[in-house]
């Protein structure tokens, strides 16, 4: 089992200006910005769990990624 | 480097590896106003690296690299440590040689390139640990600032030997105790933006990562005014997650914490009135338009 992040599109607010998890993630290229659907997407090949988009996007109150194993 | 140079041969375009079409179809390469804004929506100059899940050093990793003002004039000098585990993987010239030599190494490229490209503007950014820099290579790193060698010196300083299990260095706080350091730091950790000024830095700064804009802000300055003015210094604290016995989600609050009032990594910054009127003149603030930062509502 391999924990990867997920964002959930409903509450992504990157519509606003949002890009806390983008700055903060230490992987390069792996949540990038989706300019058609106006949220975060992830890239999981490229994600190595470490949860911190989930403590940065969780301390702006915005709960919008959560941990998913595959 | 131009982006005309990396540009791939049509007839090869399928068989390279798609990082790269990416890179050259949408990497912020010949951007005069490239910054931390283009991450996520542009290619990056990093690629997957080797380093640990949430190490912060990567993420300081990306924002200098997106904050390079002249990345495909750019060569960096880097050193032993897990700094040598990136370079690999960066889309920009780097030359890696023994330990503790990188700002020799650098002082003989910049004067080779202003022979060689006496037209063209070359920048030559050191990036190496705190080992390299203050402990092993503090004599060439002094010697080079003596000279007045025209080129940024960066220090990612994790307070120890990160990579070889956490030993004593001469940037760790006093009485900490590392996993290969028993008996604790006994002395002070050594000032080293302190040094740099009385050794004739024209730039020095000291920060954390967390802050995308200030880290851009001063990589922007540093490697500004070390392309005509003189020697520059900046010290990033990039705690080691592993060594310092946090979670892998705890490297950034772990940076605020540091950061704050009267901690050891406040933010401070000197330049000397030479390179103040020089950015002043040459390189005058950009005036952007203020959009709504969410970071604030964190802090």
């Amino acid at each position: 089992m391999y924990a990867v992040a997920e964002v959930l599109d409903e509450s992504c607010v990157a519509h606003k200006g949002c890009r806390l998890c983008i700055m903060y993630c230490p992987e390069a290229n792996t949540i990038m910005f989706d300019p058609e659907k106006k949220v975060a997407v992830v890239n999981e090949y490229s994600c190595k769990g470490c949860e911190l988009c989930v403590v940065v996007c969780n301390a702006a109150k915005h709960q919008a990624i959560k941990m998913a194993s595959r | 480097m131009d982006k005309e140079k990396i540009k791939i041969n049509p007839e090869f375009y399928d068989i390279m590896p798609v990082e790269y079409q990416e890179l050259v179809e949408n990497a912020t390469y010949g951007k005069e106003d490239r910054g931390w804004k283009d991450v996520g929506s542009s290619k990056e100059l990093i690629e997957e690296h080797s380093l640990c899940a949430g190490c912060p050093e990567s993420i300081a990793f990306r924002h200098i690299l997106a904050s390079l003002p002249n990345p495909e004039e750019t060569v960096m000098v880097g050193s032993t440590g897990c700094t040598s585990l990136v370079f690999p993987h960066i889309a920009l010239h780097n030359i890696h040689s023994l330990f503790g030599n990188q700002n020799a190494v650098a002082s003989g490229l910049k004067r080779a390139l202003a022979y060689r490209f006496p037209d063209k503007i070359k920048d030559v950014v050191v990036l190496a640990g705190d080992g390299a820099t203050v402990d092993i290579g503090l004599d060439m790193t002094l010697q080079s600032w003596f000279r007045q060698e025209k080129f940024a010196t960066i220090c990612f300083d994790n307070e120890l030997y990160a990579n070889t299990g956490g030993q004593e260095s001469g940037l760790m706080q006093k009485g900490f105790v590392g996993k290969m350091a028993p008996a604790g730091k006994q002395f002070e950790k050594v000032d080293m933006p302190g040094l740099a000024k009385t050794s004739g830095c024209h730039y020095v700064a000291m920060l954390t990562s967390s802050k995308p804009n200030r880290v851009e802000k001063v990589i922007r300055n540093a490697v500004l005014i070390a392309r005509e003015i003189g020697p520059t210094y900046v010290q990033i604290y990039t705690p080691c997650i592993l060594e310092i016995g946090k979670q892998m989600m705890e490297g950034l609050q772990e940076m605020r914490d540091s950061e704050g009032p009267g901690q050891r990594f406040e933010y401070q910054e000197f330049i000397t009135d030479e390179a103040k009127a020089y950015m002043e003149a040459k390189h005058p603030k950009k005036k952007r338009k203020k959009k709504r930062v969410e970071e604030k509502k964190v802090d």
